[in-house]
């Protein structure tokens, strides 16, 4: 059975792209957007639209009852999360089918056990995934944090149990600074998460973040798409993404891609999925899982030629996937930049302004996913993404050429609108990411 | 009509209003209009709009006097007000604090919680807006005459939807014009 009506629960260039899908699957949308955004791209884009709150995301995109509300009146069969607010929140996921609607994702308590990092750790350890030397669970005091730490080594890592996408972890290179860093991001994460277990883990300097796609029906079919590099990052923030991984051993992609299929099946998920994998010193090690479309998705879209959001529609429908690991086969390479309303000069603070002028490139192979458009005030609320700009090629050099080629004809401009596309384009012609010799500390280190 | 003139000032008059912005403000004003258009004895040769001095300005084949209405007409409208003829209505809108079903009575068939005429005091039921299967009540945030019930019973609306169109009581404190 497929849906009828979807709604889409995000804003911006992921709640269009989403839309896109639905309209080729001839499924209605419906929007949600906050007062912020009544004038905003996706609002458009859709079939309908609701207010469900004012500006502040708290109140409107991370309101379960709003959107909840939004889809039961609209007639929407199914809630797609995107990436972000409640995309990974399980008590949403439940709620969804409390109310009769299909949540576009994994299951509420796959939700529940992937989202607190110290339990995904374990889980996939007993998964027979390699993980880092690091606590068992989580570290709930000062002395089993300086018993643990003995134990673990420097530089260690202490993270957010509820924590990802970057925020709430700390880097600790020396056995003076383990306390305050302990209860320092343990306040974080009180503050930013709710909650404020934390769990540790040996750091590694000189790793590259690579991440695998997988996909999986509720029918007993598992898959992968490949790996996506992801090691270009501004204080674990990921700025250019691409797959496949330049120069990986194909031994190590392919046991990065084995373990994956079997993480994704031992906690029987279902959708699309990423796991996060650190590599180094020739080996890899499991960090953490994704359990929603990702921003990077469209590289990996590039390269195998399926479309993951039609693909995800589908399982949650019900249906078994139609293709089999043999037919997917990669071909070329495709680099994403994330071109980002922020100020260089002034240390990536995020930049919103009325884009007076904006017209993003075209042209062979370049795709850009986006909710700019010319005239429009970027609301200061939200994320500073506001274009992917995503090239394929045959080859990474012809990628890269050609992605310069597209940053530069990308023209975006207003009285205070700054964008990441000047440093874009320097990585782009950097000798280090040029030569795929970039590792995550790339960027923060780089003069 | 002949003539619709839209113009927006730079101060904004309506920053004490409950609107998110003055753009919607407009919106509320040309409905307001548009609602005159519909009654009216028949259609007005020209409207012009003015929001940066608040000032709405109708006027009728057979040149029967400009009519002005909506929004706190501030001092220049007042002197002119008690000319015949002249209908000043002052707005207050009580708008959904959530996306939901509004409700204008307690029950099914029981009476409405207000009817237009009615008065009523802050903090006082206007009605129910249900979200999610839970009766949240919608209070008046500033005690007034009822106007307008503005949605139909069992309508679904948005956040931010004007319900509830309330002529305001001049303040106590006197932070009000009037008294």
């Amino acid at each position: 059975m497929g849906f009828g009506t979807v709604l889409v629960a995000n804003r911006g260039e992921i709640a269009i792209r989403v839309m896109r899908t639905c309209r080729e699957l001839g499924i209605r949308t419906v929007a949600v957007h906050s007062t912020a955004d009544q004038d905003s791209s996706h609002v458009r884009a859709a079939d309908a639209a609701v207010q469900i709150g004012p500006g502040a995301p708290r109140k409107s995109y991370l309101s379960a009852p709003a959107v909840i509300e939004a889809a039961l009146r609209t007639g929407a069969d199914a809630v797609h999360p995107g990436y972000g607010f409640l995309s990974e929140d399980p008590d949403f996921a439940e709620i969804c089918a409390e109310n009769g609607l299909t949540f576009i994702g994994p299951r509420p308590e796959v939700l529940a056990k992937l989202g607190d990092k110290a339990v995904a750790r374990a889980l996939m350890t007993d998964a027979g995934l390699p993980v880092l030397p690091g606590s068992p669970g989580t570290v709930d005091s000062a002395a089993e944090a300086s018993d643990l730490a003995s134990r673990i080594g420097y530089p260690l890592i202490i993270k957010a149990a509820a924590g990802g996408g970057g925020r709430g972890m700390t880097v600790v290179r020396h056995a003076a600074d383990l306390l305050p860093a302990y209860r320092q991001t343990r306040a974080t994460a009180q503050a930013v998460f709710g909650d404020n277990r934390v769990y540790m883990e040996r750091y590694c300097d000189s790793a590259r973040h690579i991440e695998v796609q997988v996909l999986a029906d509720g029918h007993g079919t598992v898959l992968h798409l490949g790996e996506r590099d992801c090691s270009v990052q501004r204080r674990h923030q990921k700025l250019v993404e691409e797959s496949p991984g330049p120069g990986l051993h194909p031994q190590l992609r392919s046991a990065m891609a084995r373990a994956a299929v079997r993480g994704a099946r031992a906690i029987g998920y279902t959708g699309a999925g990423t796991f996060e994998f650190l590599v180094h010193d020739e080996g890899f090690s499991f960090m953490e899982m994704n359990c929603r479309i990702q921003v990077e998705h469209p590289v990996t879209e590039a390269v195998y030629g399926v479309d993951l959001v039609r693909e995800q529609i589908r399982v949650a429908s019900g249906e078994a996937l139609r293709m089999t690991q043999e037919d997917l086969v990669p071909r070329g390479v495709a680099v994403e930049c994330r071109v980002n309303a922020e100020d260089p000069a002034r240390d990536f603070a995020p930049a919103p302004g009325t884009l007076e002028e904006f017209v993003p490139p075209g042209g062979p192979f370049v795709r850009v996913d986006t909710h700019g458009r010319a005239g429009w005030k970027v609301p200061p609320q939200y994320d500073s993404l506001l274009a992917k700009v995503v090239c394929w090629a045959p080859e990474r050099d012809e990628a890269l050429d050609r992605m310069d080629r597209a940053l530069a004809e990308f023209r975006i401009a207003g009285p205070g609108v700054h964008t990441t596309i000047p440093l874009l384009r320097e990585i782009v012609a950097d000798p280090v990411f040029r030569a795929g010799r970039h590792i995550t500390s790339f960027l923060d280190t780089r003069d | 009509m002949s003539e619709l003139t839209r113009t927006q000032g730079s101060d904004d008059t309506f920053a004490g209003l409950d609107y998110d912005n003055s753009g919607l403000a407009l919106a509320d004003i040309c409905r307001s209009i548009a609602e005159v258009v519909r009654v009216g004895p028949d259609k007005p040769r020209r409207v012009r709009v003015a929001l940066g001095a608040a000032s709405v300005e109708v006027e009728w084949e057979g040149d029967r006097g400009p009519a002005a209405l909506v929004g706190p007409a501030p001092q220049e409208g007042t002197g002119a007000a008690g000319g015949a003829g002249e209908q000043i209505l002052e707005g207050h809108r009580e708008c959904a604090p959530l996306v939901g079903t509004f409700y204008a009575a307690p029950a099914p068939g029981a009476p409405p919680f207000v009817q237009p005429g009615d008065h009523v005091e802050k903090g006082q039921q206007l009605g129910i807006i249900e979200a999610m299967k839970l009766m949240n009540p919608l209070e008046a945030t500033r005690p007034g005459r009822v106007v307008e019930v503005l949605v139909g019973d069992g309508e679904p609306v948005e956040y931010g939807e004007p319900l509830v169109l309330l002529d305001p009581d001049p303040a106590a404190d006197g932070t009000d014009e009037g008294a």
